[in-house]
């Protein structure tokens, strides 16, 4: 007899319909999975074989054969579970086919018949088309967020026996919310001092542009970079479902509510592998830190300690705002637009910056400056130095401007980037600068000066032209873009490469 | 052929050999002299089995400074000797116009004549009638402030113009800044000694000034063309700086450092040192500090230079201002920038200027002279600096 219950798998952040038919038939026992299952999904017969006899039901002992079209896609993990254990169940006539019809299936199968929850539940329900859709217990919230369903949920198989045969109602599962965190968003009133990088760290969250810190161990560069994200707007709907598609997908866990509404914040550690930065892996795609950061920042701190090819791999996303990973089996493409925030100290010694504080020879000057390529550091709009602060602002020094000041002001001008057609100044070409954003005349010289002089490049004008709008446009003044904008923009945007802050002859 | 090259080419072809050290070569030399040393090398050297009374002679000496590699060395002079010619080497030398002295040679440098440890070969480019007149080592550390850089630009165009050549080593920072200030000043021909061949410029960011130092005065080192720049050359090479000097001036330099070891190597050969003094903050003026609080002589401007020097300082000249005025605001900005390296934010806190304005009143003090920035960093120009 035959059996087809929809269900879907995950392959990177998305899911896909899979069928999974099911033939009973006479002959030597035995279980076959067919449809290209990869081994995680292929572990689903011993789950579900123990799963149906400890749930008093019967294990037909005849041959069985399990297709998941469409065959020629792999599938990887556990959620096909529930669905191959209740095609089972009808194809050896235990259920009434009319009692599943309409209804798709997801979930993981425990040895003891619990249903549990599997990773990235809301991409998988967006991928169904029935209209009943059962899903783990704690599937339910995200499950809901897609709105198309009917979401029906039950904690064992033996429950949803029950239920499909019309023996007992549908179980009302609490939905247990994840308990609340406590939201600790720390706050830019803590930053003493520090006029110029807080300068920065504002002008990065207005305008979309990246930044690089550089400076001494201690001198608050972990501090300022925590502080971004309070600084940022909160998620729109669509980029919201994109950050709990992807958190869900990367098994990360959800706030109360499923939706993901505030920027993240990702701070890897420098040991990470290119994989786990861009996103990929052998068994199933799996976003990485990039697309985790996607709508809002990616730390890196230490970023002369990480891997010269990780920190390569996050040019062509930082250019595209999508990430393409092909592997011999799939080809995915993963959500990556991001903020870039870079920490490192200034040369090995760590004191680089202050006139004749540097212990380091020129040939270890050297080295360092090459663990950032040129390319990734012209990525970079705002590269500023961070100094600790005086002792006197420390203590008792009033304290700096609150976040909530100037998170206003960001929104400001975020607005204003959409007025003039992108999402942020970072974005704009320079024949949009030209029209919505004219020099004046006097900063029309400065910057043919610098030009001149070698102190910028020509791929540089643009984004000090950004740079410049954005801090115009958070002081309120309109266009044309007054000299000291540029002069300032100049300004956060120092030379990093060490050596040549020594004086040749 | 070979027969007929002079001493120099043979010292040149063997300073041009791996693992060929000045202690090395001084043993060989004095057994063997320069053409037998090759001839020795080239026939293995048999230190455990000597075939004649040179190599007797030579042997334990030798075993000594090879020590356990002895084996390894030998066998690789071995092969070098026997894969190049000596002729080829001089060739070379010849062609690129670099001058070769040996301590018999008629033009060596009479002020390595009775040295501690005279160089065993000087290469040089330019004019070695440089050497000539009084001479004053400028050092320093390379990571200076504007403060030290103005001051060797100062000293090194003042004593140039005096008629004194400034002997330096052509590192950047106080280095390259004495150098600077001579050719500047276009007096007395500058004289510099490197730790690399003469054809590997290091550091490379000095280039346009090595050029110079060459055309107006002479370059001097102890390794032939070709050789890299490698660690132990530099305190070598210090060594000579000290070896040249009448007096050496230590303008910046942190605690411990190269510069304090050409102090050193001038306190052994009784050259007078002097030191230029600093803040008691500047990481930079701790060892100048240091070396005054152990008696060294101080430098207050060039005059106390050309007293120790023996030579009388003249009439002290009033350089001029000749800097544009700044304008009153740019004028308070520019009186909230002291001596010592303050940051972009200090001098914020300090004028309550917006930072556009701020940023805009920098930049003009930047044209007209009045400061330098290097990146946050801000520091005060020197009258008359460049």
């Amino acid at each position: 007899m035959l059996a087809t219950v929809p269900s879907a798998s995950l392959l990177g952040v998305d899911g896909q319909p899979v069928l999974v038919e099911i033939h009973v038939s006479n002959g030597l026992p035995g279980f076959t999975i067919v449809g290209s299952p990869d081994s995680t999904c292929r572990e689903s017969r011993d789950r579900v074989r123990a799963a149906i006899m400890s749930s008093e039901m019967v294990w037909p002992m005849r041959k069985v054969t399990v297709n998941l079209a469409p065959s020629g896609r792999r599938k990887a993990g556990a959620s096909l579970d529930l669905a191959i254990a209740v095609a089972l169940l009808v194809a050896d006539e235990q259920l009434p086919a009319e009692a599943v019809a309409g209804a798709a299936f997801i979930g993981e199968l425990g040895l003891d018949g619990t249903v549990r929850k599997v990773p990235g539940a809301l991409s998988l329900v967006d991928a169904l088309d029935a209209e009943v859709v059962v899903v783990p217990p704690d599937c339910v919230v995200e499950a809901t967020l897609v709105g198309r369903h009917h979401v029906r949920t039950v904690r064992t198989l033996r429950e949803l026996v029950a239920a499909v045969k019309g023996e007992a109602p549908w179980p009302d599962v609490d939905v247990v919310e994840p308990a609340a965190d406590p939201v600790v968003v720390p706050d830019l009133a803590d930053v003493h001092g520090q006029g110029l990088a807080r300068r920065a760290l504002e002008v990065a969250a207005a305008g979309g542009h990246h930044l690089l810190m550089i400076g001494p161990p201690g001198a608050g560069k972990t501090m300022l970079a925590q502080r971004l994200p309070g600084l940022l707007p909160d998620l729109e709907r669509t980029q919201a479902l994109d950050a709990t598609r992807i958190h869900s997908a990367a098994g990360e866990r959800l706030p109360p509510g499923g939706l993901i509404r505030r920027p993240p914040f990702r701070a890897p550690h420098h040991g990470a592998s290119s994989v786990a930065m861009v996103g990929g892996g052998a068994a199933y795609m799996q976003p990485g830190e990039i697309s985790l950061a996607n709508g809002g920042v990616l730390f890196l701190d230490e970023m002369g300690e990480f891997a010269i090819d990780v920190l390569d791999s996050l040019r062509t996303p930082l250019e595209e705002g999508i990430v393409r990973i092909s592997r011999a089996h799939a080809r995915v493409s993963f959500p990556a637009r991001f903020l870039l925030i870079g920490a490192m100290n200034p040369c090995p010694c760590g004191e680089g910056l202050r006139p004749g504080a540097c212990r380091c020879s020129d040939a270890a000057l050297i080295r360092y400056s090459r663990r950032l390529s040129g390319p990734l550091l012209d990525r970079f709009d705002l590269r500023i130095e961070v100094h600790p602060a005086e002792p006197r602002h420390l203590l008792g020094g009033e304290p700096g401007e609150a976040s909530a000041a100037v998170v206003e002001r960001v929104a400001h001008v975020r607005g204003q980037a959409v007025t003039r057609g992108v999402d942020t100044n970072a974005e704009l070409s320079a024949k949009a600068l030209d029209e919505c954003a004219p020099l004046s005349v006097e900063a029309s010289a400065f910057l043919e000066k610098a030009l001149r002089s070698g102190l910028l490049s020509a791929r540089g004008l643009r984004r000090v032209r950004c740079v410049a709008l954005t801090l115009q446009d958070l002081e309120g003044r309109p266009p044309p873009i007054a000299v000291g904008a540029v002069s300032l923009a100049m300004q956060l945007r120092v030379e990093p490469r060490f050596l040549s802050r020594r004086m040749a002859g | 052929m070979t027969a007929a090259l002079p001493d120099e080419a043979w010292v040149t072809a063997l300073v041009s050999l791996s693992l060929m050290g000045p202690a090395r070569l001084a043993v060989l030399l004095e057994h063997f002299g320069p053409a037998g040393s090759w001839q020795a090398l080239r026939a293995g050297l048999r230190l455990d089995s000597p075939p004649d009374a040179s190599t007797r002679a030579a042997a334990p000496r030798l075993a000594e400074l090879l020590g356990a590699r002895v084996d390894a060395v030998t066998a690789t002079w071995r092969r070098e000797t026997r894969a190049f010619d000596p002729a080829t080497i001089w060739a070379a030398h010849v062609d690129a116009g670099v001058g070769v002295c040996v301590p018999t040679s008629a033009g060596y440098p009479p002020p390595f004549v009775d040295d501690l440890e005279p160089p065993l070969i000087v290469f040089s480019r330019g004019d070695p009638d440089a050497l000539v007149g009084p001479r004053v080592a400028i050092v320093g550390t390379r990571d200076c402030t504007r403060y030290g850089w103005d001051i060797a630009h100062r000293l090194g165009s003042e004593l140039a113009e005096a008629g004194v050549s400034i002997v330096s080593g052509l590192a950047l920072g106080i280095d390259g800044a004495a150098h600077a200030g001579a050719l500047a000043a276009g007096g007395a021909p500058p004289i510099a000694v490197v730790g690399s061949g003469l054809d590997i410029v290091y550091p490379r960011r000095n280039a346009p000034l090595w050029r110079r130092v060459a055309e107006a005065g002479v370059i001097l080192s102890e390794y032939p063309l070709g050789s890299a720049p490698v660690a132990w050359h530099f305190p070598a090479r210090n060594r000579l700086i000290a070896a040249l000097a009448d007096v050496l001036v230590v303008v910046e330099s942190q605690g411990t450092g190269g510069s304090m070891l050409t102090v050193g190597e001038a306190i052994d050969r009784g050259t007078p040192h002097l030191a230029v003094p600093g803040p008691i903050t500047s990481k930079v003026s701790a060892g100048p500090n240091l070396l005054i609080g152990e008696g060294a002589g101080v430098v207050r401007d060039t005059a106390d230079v050309l007293l120790a020097l023996g030579m009388s300082a003249g009439v002290a000249r009033s350089s001029r201002e000749t800097r544009p005025d700044p304008s009153p605001p740019d004028r308070r900005v520019l009186d909230a920038i002291d001596w010592q390296p303050v940051t972009f934010d200090d001098v914020s806190d300090r004028t309550g200027l917006d930072l556009f304005s701020l940023s805009t009143a920098l930049d003009r003090l930047v044209d007209g002279g009045w400061v330098d920035r290097r990146g946050v960093w801000i520091e005060r120009r020197a009258k008359g600096s460049r």
